[in-house]
């Protein structure tokens, strides 16, 4: 827009051809494109208005869509790939540090609490820095503490590392924030799903990598004590080599880099604290905090006892023990998604308040199977149960965030943040709970943590949309405050509104329309296709 | 979605086939044998507090005790000589667990040798096995009969595990080429992030410039 004369009679082109988008609040003409210097503006996918992908395509690596849903999700997978590295091999790591069940139990716990901060900080971090800076600092600053595992003689050395290695857990955040900044409203649920399911899939796959690589390690002669702590090289190298892809490759915004998007004026920086208050002040977030606590957390603390549930109660060996504990986490590659997918289709039938229903119900399924888990006294029970239990909680974490980018624009990293660690908060919980002590035997445990999660699913009745309604109430009949514009722009005061700087929230606004249920979207809104003619 | 069912059901399969402990007609308890050997096993480094693995010896034997009947011996072929862990080490470590059925016992994990049985009193000089994790322990001989099953036994502890035991200070499995590896990786990681870092915030301001 070179000859741009703002303001002047004539000049603008708003609203010639008639197929621009109408917004309620006036807009300036000059904002309306955001044609960037950045030369990676370029689409491979059809896009909405704020160059959100309208498509998924897993197979997929155009620029900056799929790119960075790739990257994302193995940054995630890989992070669960270290934290979880030690769970299979703690029958080996027990006889060489000398450690007791409690000892065994709080590094478990100490593994996924370093999480609930880092989480949070990275929420934080992807709002006001980019998701490709918070993913690589979370990869690449703990790359030195996986190392680190070869310096470990105790219980204390042992629980000090796992705890670091926890911190990089916060790629979650930024892997969901990068994705929900890159893919439109109506799919978010499949592609928060997939990245969330396949990155998850690292806490089944290290049970099967982790005594594999220790077999081949010993098979070359070195010892078991020291075989385990050569084995922990792998995860961190990968660690290594993705923070290096995802800063190559990667890009923060459809339009460009968030650094260079905010030097050139286009993306206003925000302020941490408005954006901290405002995913505070909303009680949804902490809902989400709770709900996410039992179902992520409870995946996060099976990561690290059903190994040693499996090799200790049925007497298998390490590497058999390793394959049925794998199971259960890999079956996040379906699963997860699954949860997002029926997530979005509920939401296409029956707006947002199907996709509260679709979180009770699969989240409270999957903890009444955790029950029977625990009961079970044959392997073969015992291992339908934990496949149905998984299914369950694992697409209960991805209809999950087919409801967390709704709850707020304005701090949506932060309440990625906010339900991440809770997640965290739950395992570590639970861990602490039912799993540290030798007051319940681990199947009692695990029946009573199931028994637990169930309970802790109802809060989810008490999410309301004043404009979409909830679990058991409609939306809200009041003219102003049924509107999606009311309920984003809340989050602005009146000074930053006049300000124009709640615009995005306001595109966001008409984007999710979506979420009304299907009678109430077709009942009002002409789209402007068909409301005008294509010629004047 | 076939490929997990396929999985799924395979796994299902596999582990119904995976053998239980029901294989066994009748089950070994540990109460049933009979106390009829003598064993001791003493460190050869006298006044030592703390045996090394991998490095110091343990003189253990065994024999018929002289209080035993005359064909007691009869029964069994075989003797399995198994360090165990001493209460002590058992505390709070459930997968150490004493149980009566010998089949579901996990108190004596290690096995030190098996041999034929001679009726004449035998010894052995054992070096303890590097990959002994660190733990007390005593010394328990088993006495297999024909069948294959425990018929009868012996330790070198009195039967509340609390006397004659020794220690063992297991390998620390470090070793200094892997701490040096570990260092240079660390730094190889924070130095790379750096140099990206500087070099994107270099990048950025000569666009800011122009």
């Amino acid at each position: 827009m070179a000859s741009n004369e703002e303001g002047s009679i004539g000049t603008s082109m708003h609203g010639v051809t008639a197929r621009e988008q109408v917004y309620s609040f006036s807009v300036d003409a000059s904002s309306q494109t955001l044609q960037s210097d950045d030369p990676t503006a370029k689409f491979g996918l059809p896009v909405d208005s704020e160059h959100r992908a309208k498509v998924f395509k897993p197979l997929s690596f155009a620029k900056p869509h799929m790119r960075a849903f790739h990257l994302g999700w193995i940054s995630f997978f890989t992070c669960f790939i270290s934290t979880f590295a030690a769970a299979p091999l703690v029958p080996i790591i027990r006889d060489n540090l000398d450690l007791t069940k409690t000892d065994v139990g709080n590094a478990g716990v100490a593994s996924v609490s370093g999480a609930i901060f880092s989480r949070l900080a990275m929420g934080a971090v992807c709002d006001l820095l980019g998701a490709r800076y918070g993913t690589a600092f979370s990869l690449m600053l703990t790359a030195p503490t996986v190392f680190s595992m070869s310096f470990v003689t105790g219980p204390v050395g042992y629980l000090a590392v796992r705890f670091m290695i926890g911190f990089c857990l916060a790629t979650f955040v930024s892997c969901q924030y990068w994705t929900s900044v890159m893919f439109n409203g109506k799919i978010i649920g499949l592609v928060n799903g997939c990245a969330g399911g396949w990155g998850d899939m690292g806490g089944g796959v290290t049970q099967l990598l982790m005594p594999m690589v220790f077999q081949v390690i010993r098979l070359a002669g070195a010892t078991p004590f020291m075989a385990w702590r050569i084995a922990f090289f792998i995860p961190g190298f990968l660690q290594v080599v993705v923070g290096v892809l995802v800063l190559t490759l990667g890009q923060d915004l459809p339009d460009g880099n968030l650094s260079t998007l905010q030097k050139s004026g286009q993306v206003s920086k925000d302020k941490f604290s408005k954006v901290f208050w405002f995913a505070v002040k909303n009680y949804r977030t902490w809902i989400l905090f709770v709900l996410y606590g039992f179902s992520m957390g409870i995946e996060l603390t099976i990561n690290n006892v059903i190994s040693g549930y499996f090799f200790d109660r049925f007497n298998l060996k390490l590497q058999t023990a390793g394959i049925v504990a794998a199971s259960f986490g890999m079956a996040n590659f379906f699963a997860r998604p699954f949860g997002g997918y029926a997530s979005d289709l509920a939401a296409r039938l029956f707006g947002m308040r199907g996709r509260l229903w679709i979180l009770w119900i699969f989240q409270t399924v999957g903890a009444l199977f955790c029950i029977w888990l625990g009961r079970a006294s044959s392997l073969p029970i015992a291992i339908l149960a934990m496949m149905l239990f998984s299914v369950g909680t694992q697409a209960a974490c991805g209809a999950l965030f087919g409801v967390a980018p709704f709850v707020s624009r304005r701090s949506l990293g932060l309440i990625s943040g906010l339900t991440g660690a809770g997640g965290n908060f739950g395992s570590g919980l639970t861990q602490l709970l039912f799993f540290s002590t030798s007051k319940f035997s681990t199947a009692d445990g695990l029946s009573l943590m199931g028994a637990m999660a169930a309970l802790c699913t109802v809060p989810v009745a008490f999410i309301h949309f004043p404009q979409w309604g909830s679990m058991f109430l409609r939306p809200s009949s009041d003219g102003e405050r049924s509107k999606e514009e009311y309920y984003y722009s809340s989050e602005w005061t009146e000074e930053e509104k006049r300000q124009g700087l709640h615009e995005g929230s306001i595109k966001f606004a008409e984007n999710s329309r979506s979420e009304r249920s299907r009678k109430v979207a077709l009942a009002d809104f002409p789209t402007p296709e068909t409301g005008t003619p294509t010629h004047v | 979605m076939a490929v997990q069912t396929f999985l799924f059901a395979s796994l299902i399969f596999f582990s119904s086939s995976i053998e239980s402990n029901h294989g066994a007609t009748e089950v070994s308890l540990f109460t049933n044998l009979e106390n009829s050997l003598e064993v001791t096993a003493k460190p050869t480094r006298v006044g030592v507090v703390v045996l090394e693995a991998g490095k110091d010896m343990v003189r253990i034997t065994w024999m018929l005790k002289s209080s035993a009947k005359v064909n007691d011996d009869a029964s069994f072929k075989t003797v399995e000589v198994k360090l165990c862990y001493a209460p002590i080490s058992q505390v709070d470590r459930p997968w150490r667990k004493t149980h009566n059925e010998l089949s579901r016992d996990r108190s004596c994990p290690h096995k030190i040798v098996s041999k034929p049985y001679d009726k004449i009193p035998q010894s052995l000089n054992w070096t303890i096995d590097r990959e002994t994790p660190t733990g007390t322990y005593f010394v328990r001989v088993y006495g297999i009969g024909v069948n294959g099953q425990e018929v009868a036994y012996g330790q070198s502890s009195d039967a509340e595990k609390t006397t004659n035991l020794f220690s063992v200070e297991g390998i620390s499995g470090r070793h200094t080429s892997l701490d040096i590896a570990s260092i240079c990786f660390s730094v190889f990681s924070f130095g790379t992030l750096l140099v990206f870092l500087v070099k994107e915030k270099r990048k950025a301001n000569l666009q800011q410039r122009k």
